[in-house]
This record gives C-alpha cells, structure tokens and sequence, in this order.
C-alpha cells in the first residue's frame, strides 16, 4: 500500500473511496530537534526532507447546507511540481476502538491552472498559509512536522509570520476504506514518540 | 505531443456514417498509413446547481482522452483549463451537489487510430446518446511543436485524403496572444474536440444512423 | 629522595668479629681477630678427621646458629632497623624450607654461612631501601630515645618491637596482594575496554544496533535501495574464548561476529559464452570452485564481512536474473536450472550465467579435473551485472522520494506528473517498466560475441589474404551496446594512390552497420559469413579500383568501369567488377575483370595493325581501317612479374606505353 493504484481506465478513473487516517499533536520549537532525531531512527532509512509549501483554502458556498471545502497546496521549493487539490470528508463518527481520525479523502494532483480555476468554478479563497518543516515516511506512514506561518500580504508568500511557537505533528496514513489495521500500526508508532510528543486523534469540528 | 488538427468530416451523399469512416479508412490504407488499435476521446457536461450570486453559470466540461489515459482535462468554454490525474472524476462525484452531470449530453468519439510516418490520423464516429452524431477526424503531426512551423504541412497531407474538406487552421492556434509559434499542447487538442462536440450537439439527429 | 623526612639510617658493616662483651650502655667489646694461624688452627681442629663424609653432627651448625644469633641479639639496641633486618633475615631463614643448615662437613662452611649472611643483608637492606623509598606503605621516623624506654627490659623491648613489625609486614603483604589483584583487574578491564573500542570501530563502518541483549548488524543494501528479501543480518560477539592466564595470541580480537551461514565462503557470478550447448544433464553443475577461497576468511573482521555481503548481492543479482528469466517470454525460453541460467541470444550460441558460491568447507574436497576447463568466464560482464544492480538500487531509492507538496500522497515522482502533464502512452510506458537486468546483460553478451567474432573474422581474412592488405583500426571509445572498426582495404606499396575502399563497421547488439566511404550504409546480421563475403567482394572490388587509380597516375584513359558486371560468369559471392583503360596514344586497351570467387582475368587490346594472322576482310581494305582495335589476348597474369597484382599492372601497363 504505497500510492494508491492508478488505473489505466480513464472514464471516471481514479482510486474511490480512499480514507485518511490522521494523528495529530504538536511540539514547542525547543523540543523540535529531538524529535527530528527521533523520527530519524524510527522512520525509513532515507535523508529527511524538508518543504515550503503555500496552501490556498477554497469555499464553495451552496443555497443550503456546509459549504464545500478544497485545499490547493503548491510547494514553494519546487515550483514545478503539480498542484495537489485536496477534498477532505467529514470524520467518520463513533467507534472508540478506532486508534485514528477517519475520513474520505480525494488526492488530485493538478496542472498550475488551478487557482484560476477553481474561481472559475465559483470557489472563493477563504485562507491561506505556509506551511514549512520535514517530512518523514515509514513504509505507509506518513510523518509531518510543519511550522504554519499566516500571509500577511495575500499571495506573498515571502512575508508571513509564525501562527505560533509550536510544529504541527501530523501522523497520516491512506489507505482503502476499510482497512482499520492501519490505525493500530499508527497507534504503535505514536506510542513510541511519547515523551516527545503526544499524537491523538483530534476532532477538528471540535475546535471549530 | 506534437501539433494537431480536429475538423468534422460531412457524411457523404447518399452513405451511412458508417459507410463514409470504412471510405476513410481505405483511403488512409492506401496510402499506406498503418492501424495502430483505437482511440476515443469523450466528454461530459456539468452545470452548477445553485449559485449565489445568481449570473449565469458556465458550463464545465470533463474530458477523457485515450492518448494521455493517465489524465482528465476540465475545460470552461473559452478558459480556463485545468489538466488533472483521474481522481478528478472522483472529485466531481463529491462535488454532486454543485454541479450536476447533464447525463444525456455526454458525447464521445471513438475510432481507429492511424500511423503514417509521423502523421497520426484518428478516424472517429461521434455519438451522443449511443446515436451516431458525425464523424471526426484527427491529424497530429508528431515531429513539430509549433503549428506555424508545419500548418501548410499537414494541410497538404489531409488534402490527400479529405479532399476539399480540408479545414482552415484551427482557430485555438490564430487565436492564441504569442501567435502561430507558441507550442501546441494537449488543451489544444481538447478544446478543438469541445468545440466539435457542441457543434455537434446542436446538430439535428442524422436520420437512420444509429450505431453498431 | 629530597622532598623526604630528614631520616637517619644507620648501616652497618655485617659483624665480623665475635662479641666479647656488650657493656650496659650498648658499647661492644669484640673478641680480637684470630691471626691466619690461629684461625687456621680453630679450622682444623672442626675437622674429624676420623669421620667419613656422612657424618651427622649437628653442632656446628647449632653452634654457627647460636653464634648468628647471639652475636646479632646484642645489637637489638633500639635501632628499629636493625631488628626489622634480623626480622626478615628469620623470615627467609625460616621460609626457605629446604635451605635447613645441613650439618657442616666441610671446613669452609662458616666462611660460607658468613658470606651468604652478608649476602642476605645486602638484600634485606636493598628491601628496606626500596620500601621505604614508596613511601605510600612506609615512612622512617626518628625512634625516640625516650630514656624510660630505653630502662625497659630489652627483652620485653625486643618482643613489642617484633609484635609491632609483623603487624607492619602483615600490612605490607596486603598491599602487595591488593597490588597484583588490581594488575589483573586492570587487565581484564583493558580487555573491556579493546571490546568497546572494537564495536565503535565496527560501527563506523556497519550499521548495529541491539535488539534484545544481542548485537545485530546489517549485511544488506536495503538502504541502497535493494528489495533483496534475504534479511543479511550478523550477530556480534563477545570472544570470550580466551584464557585469560595465558598470554594473549597476537592476533586476537575481542570481537566475533556470526553471519549467516548461507552467506559463508565467496560467491562471484561467472558469465560465459559457449559455443555448443552442452548436454541437458550437464546443467546446473558448472564449476563452482574456480577462485580459491581467501587464506582464511576469519582473520581480518571487516574483510569477512565484505566478502559475506559481496555473497549477499551475488545472490541478489542472481535472484533477480533468475526471476526475470522466468517471467520474460522470448521465442527461445531462458532455462534456470539450479545455480545456472542459460540464455540463447544467437543460434547454437550459449549465454550462461551461474552462481558460484564455495565455502571454505569445500575447499577441501576440491576436485583437480575442473581446472582442466578452459576459463570463459567474461570479466567484463560480470563486472557490468555489479553496475546494472547498483544501478536497478538507484532507480528504487529515487523513484521513491518524498512528495511535494507534503501533503500529496506517496507514489513514484514521475508517475504523479503524468496525470497533470498529460503524458501521452509512450512516456507513461518508458515511465512504468525500464529492461530487465536479463534482457541488458544479454543484449551485452550479444554485442561482445559480435565484436569479437567480427575481430576474428577480420583478422582470418588478413592472414588468409596478402594481396590486398586489409587493415582493421579498433576505436578504444566504446559503448556497452556498440563499438566500431574502420577497416582499410589497401595494396601494398600503393597505400596512397589506392585507398577507395575505407569502411566503417558499427558493431551493435544484433547486426553490424557497414559505412562506406561515400556513405552509402549496408546492413549486415549476426552470421560471420555475410559479413566475410562481403569484405571479399570489397577485396575484389579494390583491385579493379586500384587500376583505375593506377591509370589515371599513369596517363592511361578509362574506358569502361563497373562495380557489378552483368555478363560473364555467375560469381556465389557478390558480382565481379570491371574495367578497360586504354594507352595514352591509344594504341593498346587493357582490360581487368575481377571477381571475388572467379579471381582476376586480364586482356590485352592490340591495334589491329600488329596482329598479322588476322584474317584479311574484305571489307575493311582501306588502309585507315587498321587503326581500328584488334583483338583480345590473355595475359597469363600467375607468369607475370611482380609481388601484387597492382604491380603486375603497373609493369603491364609501362610494357604497353611507348617510350617517348
């Protein structure tokens, strides 16, 4: 289960029904070393990567109901690389026994039209954001350490300025709706960063 | 990806849609291009649901193109376009809600595909709900980029089979700001196919062509 | 010993003079030397004359004993040093067990006891010396010269001071004792310490770490991007095997290492190419023992190891080989029978590619016959196998790096651009699945048998041939799939005027591309013989060329040239070619035909004048009419003059052009 398979049949293509499993917690910039250390003899034997990312959040506001939110997201050390559109479902309800944050997810990686787009389709930007720190993999684990830093000048990602002392640990997974295995391996490699960081599951409406 | 011209093909006088593709065909047979399996190109009509600030909502156009099989063009008529991987469909599933698939103007093409020398020819039947709307055909000359470069080119080698059918440069090249010598890409191609589909869509139905 | 306490030590001469009398403040009185005669006379009289040798008597030495110890009692006057010396001097008496005093036959005997008792107090005095010099287990004090001490009963004196100093000795001999304990202890820490060191040095360059209570390393190129399921790991050992009494073997290391035990011994892969495939029973069981094992794998540590991990990738790259043999469908399936994969890239041609794995066990039962086969193993192949897995492990570690954005999904890099850079089939083809190791090394096989059998062939053909010379230039630049040869096709002695025939050969993978000079370009397959045929029907050709250069230098003119004749016989290899120069005057016409299989064939013109059995025509009666050309005869080119057929020509043609 490392990417999602991509099938070779083009009419409505793609992988259905994918869900992110997430863990989320975070760490003072003090401690951001050690922990840095720490993934680096856990995870994958590969040179941590560090990235710049510029993430736009979009809103599409219908006559009834939620309005509908995509995440654009361009790296700003790679200015070639596609633009990955997110959509992220709401988090599945219930289940205790569950160790993760459950929820649909769709991965589109799109050409650099895509904010032009996407207002094209009646979205509008609501925020954006910077998003800057290492990345880590260990076979299908996904280990994110972000600085989130506000733009204070729209579309400038040159001039920002940290949301707060803190990284953003997130620990995520994809994979087939389904697979609840998945969120035991988590739970096991969250428990062996303990001290450094606590890894849970947190419900983003409740901090909404 | 080289330069490529779409243009419809009139059914001729007294055949079958059927009956004009096969005359393609052997025409393109003798002059020795080789089939090369089939191609189709389709695409499918959104229209937004509701929208707040109430003017009129453009169309969204989701194509498939089986020469780039990994991908999925979203077109508006006119601009912009956005090139995606095929989890794009899956995105527009979710999106349901805000825009509707007018599933009875999904209009496909679907064809032979044929090589001669660095010529590729596609020969499509057009349909639209599993009615035989027209016929495509499809010249990409594969060693140039820049359509200025090789227009008269590849208007001499359609000459040799379409006859007079012969079309006029494609307006997406004339009317791009860099002029003829900005190079070609995919959303060429596409934006040639959405131009035929909605000719073809507003096309009365031709009489006793129903196909296969 | 400067920074010390201001200690008196009194040294004294050993007593040679017996006491006579000790007054009460210590003064001795001696007896009076005995002059030589007296002394003699004393001598004398201890011996009995009328005992043998054996007889017991106890006196002399009960009496040298008393006489030892009375003459020393009266010096136990308060000078510690002195009974310290008398102490020790018990001490080595009394624990010298077999060094009892044996009862004194011979008359020199007290001169003797006398000298080993200065002896001993030389030695006891070094002692005292050396131990007080440590000053870390005693220090010299002045002894007080308490005067109600010195009332004290010197008997009673004598025994606290005796009681006083073994206390001192008994301390002493602790300290020694916990000195020789620390001596071993700090060796086994040394040792400790060695085994430490070792691991640290062993990390630098494997990767450890410990699971449990043991020591793990890493033998496998999983971090070089290997998918190489064999686990590769060796256990670290504490070599604890040695005894630690004995003297430590130079080469000794605390270190041991276990790996596993299908990785033991050396491995290499040989690839060789046979010409006749050898029996179907034949298979799997090529020689495995070729290289010798290294004089003992276990010596050097690290080179264990490295010889176990270079076990490791032969296995890797054979599992791979093997796999892709299996899977590939070629009209001629790939055989992997046991430790052999055998391939056909061309008919009747074998490509074997094997395993070799010895351990150092069955080297013993190493069997001679094996030497006897010629070695084929291709160097270079193998080589380039250890380059393609490198390679293939450098592919899988950058196909899987690290997304970005961050938040995109792991997958290959360039598979995740197809889809918004709408690649097109062909690039997501060339994308998704790169040649096998197989089908590389094969197609490399292939180009190597080509360039050395066209080699072959060039060089046969050079031997065979003298007239023309052919001449073959390698390139030393070269590729894994090509390489190329220029072939020069010259007459010897008219290198510069004749050089029309300049070739260059393309050797590739499956056909040799042959590049004329004018650029016309010849495709030729794998079979020798084409290519053979064609450079005889080149050879052929040059000969014909060479006359035409040969004329045009000459002044002759050039009447008629063709490469391919279409008259005459029917040549199996080629056409033959043919020219006709005529004399500068005009008079005389030659004419060459030559072919590769039919040889060369010359005819002299004469004018008709010359020829005298021509039948008169009745025609031709004018006299003008015997300018007009005559005809043909043979020349017996074998009879003519001359090293090559070039200067046979040249020779003909000067015979036929007038003198001026």
């Amino acid at each position: 289960m490392e990417a999602p398979p991509v099938t070779v049949m083009p009419v409505t293509g793609g992988t259905i029904n994918m869900m992110e499993y997430l863990l989320q917690g975070s760490v003072l910039d003090q401690s951001l070393d050690s922990l840095l250390h720490r993934l680096r003899g856990l995870c994958d034997n590969m040179e941590p990567e560090s990235f710049a990312d510029h993430e736009l959040v979009y809103l599409l506001k219908g006559q009834q109901g939620n309005p509908f939110i995509l995440r654009a997201r361009r790296s700003l050390a790679h200015p070639t690389a596609p633009w990955h559109l997110r959509y992220l479902g709401q988090p599945e309800v219930g289940d205790k026994s569950r160790h993760a944050l459950v929820r649909n997810c769709v991965d589109v990686a799109a050409s650099h039209s895509l904010p032009d787009f996407l207002n094209e389709m009646g979205f509008r930007m609501d925020h954006e954001f910077v998003a800057k720190g290492h990345i880590f993999r260990k076979g299908a684990l996904k280990m994110v350490v972000s600085k989130l830093s506000r733009v204070l000048v729209p579309g400038n990602t040159d001039n920002t300025e940290p949301l707060s002392l803190s990284y953003l640990v997130e620990l995520s997974v994809l994979a087939p709706a389904g697979q609840d295995t998945v969120s035991e391996d988590m739970r096991s490699f969250a428990e062996q960063l303990k001290p450094l960081v606590h890894l849970e599951k947190i419900d983003p409406k409740r901090l909404m | 990806m080289g330069v490529t011209c779409v243009c419809q093909v009139p059914v001729a006088e007294g055949k079958s849609v059927q009956q004009t593709v096969d005359q393609l065909h052997k025409k393109l047979e003798q002059l020795g291009a080789v089939k090369q399996g089939s191609f189709f190109v389709d695409c499918e009509t959104y229209h937004a649901t509701g929208n707040a600030s109430g003017q009129p909502s453009k169309l969204l156009y989701v194509m498939h193109n089986s020469e780039t099989p990994l991908s999925c063009m979203a077109l508006f008529e006119g601009g912009p376009y956005l090139t995606a991987d095929a989890n794009f469909d899956v995105l527009m599933v979710k999106l349901k809600s805000h825009f509707q698939n007018a599933k009875g103007h999904k209009v496909e093409s679907r064809g032979a595909r044929y090589r001669y020398c660095d010529f590729l020819v596609k020969v499509g039947t057009v349909t639209m709900s599993s009615s035989a709307r027209g016929i495509s055909v499809e010249v990409e000359y594969c060693a140039c980029v820049v359509p200025g470069d090789c227009w008269n080119l590849m208007k001499e080698f359609m000459q040799s089979f379409l006859g007079s059918n012969v079309p006029e440069i494609p307006s997406v090249f004339t009317s791009k700001p860099e002029g003829l010598f900005a190079p070609a890409d995919c959303m060429d191609t596409m934006s040639q196919y959405l131009e035929l589909f909605s000719k073809v869509r507003k096309q009365q139905v031709l009489p006793g062509s129903s196909v296969r | 010993m400067s920074g010390g306490p201001a200690v008196r030590v009194s040294i004294e001469s050993s007593c040679e003079r017996q006491v006579q009398e000790v007054s009460l403040d210590g003064v001795e009185t001696y007896v009076p030397p005995l002059s030589m005669s007296q002394n003699l006379a004393k001598l004398a009289q201890r011996i009995d004359f009328g005992h043998g040798s054996d007889s017991d008597e106890e006196d002399p030495s009960r009496e040298s004993r008393e006489s030892d110890w009375s003459k020393q009692e009266p010096e136990e006057d308060g000078k510690f040093q002195v009974s310290l010396r008398k102490l020790i001097h018990y001490k080595i008496y009394s624990s010298s067990g077999p060094m009892k005093f044996q009862p004194c036959l011979w008359p020199w005997d007290s001169v003797r006891n006398h000298l080993r008792s200065a002896l001993t107090e030389m030695c006891v005095l070094h002692d005292v010396l050396s131990v007080v010099k440590e000053k870390k287990y005693m220090a010299l004090d002045p002894v007080s010269q308490d005067p109600s001490v010195a009332k004290t009963p010197q008997v009673f004196q004598l025994i606290s001071k005796k009681k006083s100093l073994a206390t001192a000795a008994q301390l002493l001999l602790k300290g020694a004792e916990k000195l020789s304990k620390s001596v071993t202890e700090s060796q086994e820490q040394r040792r400790q310490r060695d085994f430490n060191a070792e691991l640290l040095h062993l990390r630098s360059q494997w990767k450890l770490r410990k699971v449990g209570d043991k020591i793990l390393g890493d033998l496998s190129y999983r971090s070089a991007g290997s998918l190489f399921t064999h686990h590769g790991t060796f256990e670290v050992i504490k070599n604890t095997d040695i005894d630690l009494d004995k003297k430590i073997p130079d080469d000794y290391c605390p270190l041991n290492v276990q790996i596993p035990s299908d990785l033991e011994g050396s491995a290499y892969i040989k690839v060789s190419i046979q010409k006749q495939a050898p029996d179907i029973g034949d298979l799997g069981t090529v020689n495995l023992l070729r290289r010798q094992p290294k004089a003992r794998p276990g010596t050097v540590l690290i080179h264990f190891l490295i010889s176990a991990q270079n076990v490791l990738l032969c296995k890797e790259i054979f599992a791979q080989l093997s796999r892709e043999a299996v899977q590939i469908k070629s009209h001629i399936p790939h055989i992997v029978v046991k430790n052999q994969i055998i391939s056909q890239p061309f008919p009747g041609l074998q490509l074997s590619i094997s395993l070799c794995h010895s351990t150092v066990e069955k080297k013993n039962q190493r069997t001679s016959p094996d030497k006897a086969k010629p070695d084929d193993h291709l160097y270079v192949l193998e080589h380039n196998l250890h380059q393609l897995i490198r390679e293939f492990h450098k592919q899988t570690l950058s196909s899987s790096v690290m997304p970005h954005p961050a938040s995109a999904p792991f997958g290959p890099k360039r598979l995740r651009l197809a889809g918004p850079m709408a690649y097109d089939k062909a690039e997501i083809s060339c994308l998704q699945h790169g040649e096998g190791l197989l089908e590389k090394i094969v197609k490399q096989a292939k180009h190597i048998f080509l360039r050395s059998r066209t080699a072959r062939t060039i060089d046969c053909l050079a031997s065979r041939i003298e007239d023309p010379q052919i001449q073959a230039h390698w390139s030393n630049i070269n590729d894994v799939y090509e390489s190329s040869v220029k072939v020069l096709i010259t007459s010897q002695g008219y290198e510069q005027i004749c050089k029309s025939i300049q070739l260059q050969l393309n050797i590739g993978v499956e056909q040799i591309r042959v590049v004329h000079r004018d650029g016309r370009v010849i495709t030729l397959s794998h079979q020798e013989q084409e290519l053979q045929d064609f450079l005889l029907s080149q050879m052929s050709q040059h000969q014909v060329h060479a006359v035409q250069q040969l004329a045009k230098v000459m002044g002759w003119h050039v009447l008629s040239f063709s490469n391919h004749v279409g008259l005459g016989a029917v040549e199996s290899i080629g056409n033959a070619s043919a020219i006709t120069v005529a004399s500068p005057n005009g008079e005389y016409a030659v004419s060459v035909r030559n072919g590769p299989e039919s040889g060369c064939k010359v005819l002299v013109q004469f004018p008709r004048c010359q020829t005298k059995d021509l039948p008169k025509s009745d025609v031709l009666q004018d006299g003008k009419w015997s300018h007009l050309r005559g005809p043909y005869k043979e020349v017996h080119w074998s009879r003519m003059e001359g090293r090559n057929f070039v200067y046979k020509m040249e020779l003909l043609m000067a015979a036929l052009t007038p003198c001026p």
